[in-house]
């Protein structure tokens, strides 16, 4: 993917939206509603902030409005209606306009039916899903597999992209979108270079995935390896919905996808990854992990 | 100077952006990011790494206090790396440390044209990070009482204070060498032993420097600048006004917490620059700017959080900035530590040869003939 430029503002891959952290303060400063979409080293020192930040506000008149400030590469939005404070956390290269948006919508549901529920202490039950249905707009999906189990063709096929000739070795990271979005959100792909050499890109690439997908062969040996990875993404992303593939499975050497499963201790899915009969099945899966995934983090 | 000059930082979600770049035209594709990532992942070290791809010549520099965040160079053709270092060094670091600040405030062009780096940490510095590090300077505690003490019962007695095994000695000693304030030996064959060579003091002095030069340079705002400097470190009665040196046994004792600010405002790199800059005198925020070489709205934010910590206060009249309390962290001779030594030899808890060599360690140190 070419970044070629000719501004000087940051370009990246992908244009869409992310709202990192979601924060609602009542009148005392407290913090009635807080949620992280991903994870950060300086939340303390974040979420003191924002506290001062709220304190100032009520000082302030926004009619209404919502405004922005720039903390170094992230853009805090905020709102107030008396007598609460919600700010969105986003990066500084996100749409304005979009987030501006959004939290119009996150202020008005919670007024109309969460306001006097928070005044009176009360828990906000299903606040949450709907925040999620607001702010999240985007997830991240690893491929992690050693090399040549057909990470990149799984990529292709989702993408509905013809399969290049020649296999071409991912180097580090390649990252890609699915043309479709799934409940409105966009997902994004990170498909991870399998060879050893790059092992150790592995931790810091499936950070904040909210779903990893192991892919194998589906070979004993391969299978066996692979269960490395599962053990890697339980450590470095608890919180992430981990399935497996059991790829090639046209070939006469392949373990049956349950065999795999087991082996892994994951819930695995049979694939062949270059015939694109497979590819509505696969993506049917990505969308179940994915809503499974916010299904086990609320219950957890 | 190198032909572009590019910061690139791998988002979790959007992967690799490239934050600026120099010139704008400059064209990336992702396999030459990656690459360079993987080359500065490899090295697992700060500062920089040496890259070949395609045939061009890339040099990158992290540094583990912005994780994620790479400032890339391309070399001319001509250009040789190691003749190089200490600027591109130089230049990463400014770099970064004004990306955290104000990213919209860097402009890669006037840093590049203008030669502007930023050095390496200053022996004030290195001191600084000691307190920063909390198991380092809880060693310090101890080896204020100990002196000499063996490396194996200096890591059971740490493990033991932050109650897991997982401390690492190695990592909590890093700051108390690199400062010199304690040394590593072998004494005899096996028995690696810990020598305190230094002692570190850490406070607020009077901006003398500062105060006598606005007399002679700003005489309009000389008696009110004493004023101010006055109140704070001897106010009259009954408040106490600000003394350092009194003994402390509260953990929370807000000189202590006081000792940790000054460490932080010492170590934070611009913060630094622009403290140092006013200790000789009072300056324009222009003049900052100009002396530092730091962008104008940066050296304001700056200014701010120094206003904040009483280390800075403003003359709004005469638009003029000026040290309220100068942070410093000095190192000193631990010679309270000769008759605990005296003691530990009589009592056989080290043996003469430790003895003797800490002596040598102190005279090489504080001796006529030491640096």
């Amino acid at each position: 993917m070419l970044l070629a430029g000719t501004s000087n503002s940051s370009q990246r891959i992908g244009v869409n939206t992310v709202i990192r952290g979601v924060y609602i303060l009542g009148d005392q400063g407290s913090m009635i509603y807080s949620k992280e979409y991903a994870r950060s080293e300086s939340k303390d020192t974040l979420v003191e902030f924002l506290m001062n930040l709220a304190e100032f506000l009520k000082t302030v008149d926004l009619q209404e409005k919502t405004e922005y400030m720039n903390a170094a590469v992230s853009r805090i939005f905020y709102a107030r209606r008396e007598p609460f404070t919600f700010m969105f956390v986003a990066d500084k290269a996100d749409d304005a306009t979009q987030i501006e948006e959004k939290m119009g919508q996150m202020v008005e549901f919670f007024m109309k039916n969460f306001a006097n529920l928070a005044m009176a202490n009360q828990p906000l039950d299903g606040f949450d899903d709907k925040v999620d249905e607001i702010a999240v707009t985007m997830i991240k999906v690893a491929i992690l597999g050693f090399s040549g189990v057909g990470k990149t063709t799984i990529l292709h096929l989702l993408r509905g992209e013809i399969l290049p000739l020649v296999p071409n070795p991912t180097i580090g990271v390649s990252i890609k979108t699915l043309p479709e979005e799934i409940s409105n959100v966009k997902i994004v792909f990170w498909d991870v270079a399998g060879q050893l050499r790059f092992s150790i890109l592995w931790a810091k690439m499936i950070a904040n995935a909210q779903v990893v997908v192991i892919v194998t062969d589906s070979t004993l040996e391969n299978v066996l390896k692979s269960k490395k990875l599962v053990s890697l993404v339980q450590e470095e992303v608890p919180d992430a919905k981990v399935i497996g593939i059991a790829n090639k499975q046209d070939l006469p050497t392949a373990l049956t996808p349950q065999r795999v499963g087991q082996i892994l201790g994951i819930p695995t899915y049979e694939l062949v990854a270059i015939d694109i009969s497979y590819r509505n099945r696969l993506i049917s899966i990505i969308r179940r992990a994915i809503l499974e995934g916010k299904t086990e983090a609320k219950a957890a | 100077m190198p032909e572009a000059t590019f910061v690139v930082q791998l988002d979790d979600i959007h992967g690799f952006v490239v934050r600026q770049r120099h010139p704008t035209t400059l064209t990336l594709n992702e396999k030459t990011l990656n690459l360079l990532f993987y080359e500065q992942q490899k090295a697992q070290k700060e500062e920089l790494s040496f890259s070949e791809i395609d045939g061009l010549k890339f040099v990158s520099y992290t540094s583990s206090d912005f994780p994620g965040w790479m400032v890339c160079s391309l070399l001319g053709p001509d250009e040789v790396f190691d003749e190089l270092h200490p600027e591109l060094a130089g230049s990463g670091r400014l770099i970064l440390a004004l990306m955290k600040e104000d990213p919209d405030a860097v402009r890669l062009n006037e840093i590049l044209e203008s030669g502007k780096v930023l050095t390496g940490l200053t022996d004030e510095q290195k001191l600084a990070e000691i307190y920063l590090t909390p198991s380092s300077a809880l060693l310090l505690e101890r080896m204020q009482d100990e002196g000499v003490e063996k490396a194996a019962k200096l890591s059971i007695w740490l493990k033991n204070q932050v109650q897991s095994d997982d401390v690492d000695i190695r990592q909590a000693m890093d700051p108390l060498m690199r400062s010199g304030i304690v040394k590593v030996e072998l004494v005899g064959r096996t028995s690696e032993t810990v020598f305190l060579i230094k002692d570190v003091f850490g406070y607020r002095a009077p901006p003398t420097e500062s105060v006598l030069k606005a007399e002679e340079s700003h005489p309009s705002i000389a008696s009110k600048y004493r004023e101010y400097v006055t109140e704070f470190f001897s106010p009259p009665p009954p408040s106490k006004g600000y003394n350092p040196t009194l003994p402390i046994e509260d953990p929370t004792s807000p000189i202590l917490e006081d000792r940790e600010k000054i460490s932080r405002i010492l170590s934070d790199r611009l913060q630094f620059l622009v403290l140092d800059c006013l200790r000789r005198e009072p300056l324009t925020a222009t003049e900052i700017s100009q002396r530092t070489a730091l962008p104008e709205s940066i050296v304001m934010k700056v200014l701010w959080a120094l206003e904040a910590d009483k280390v800075a206060v403003r003359f709004e009249e005469e638009d003029l900035w000026a040290l309220l309390t100068n942070p410093r962290i000095e190192s000193f001779m631990p010679e309270y530590i000769l008759p605990i030594i005296k003691r530990k030899i009589s009592e056989k808890e080290i043996t003469s040869d430790a003895a003797r060599r800490y002596l040598e360690l102190l005279a090489e140190n504080w001796g006529e003939h030491s640096d």
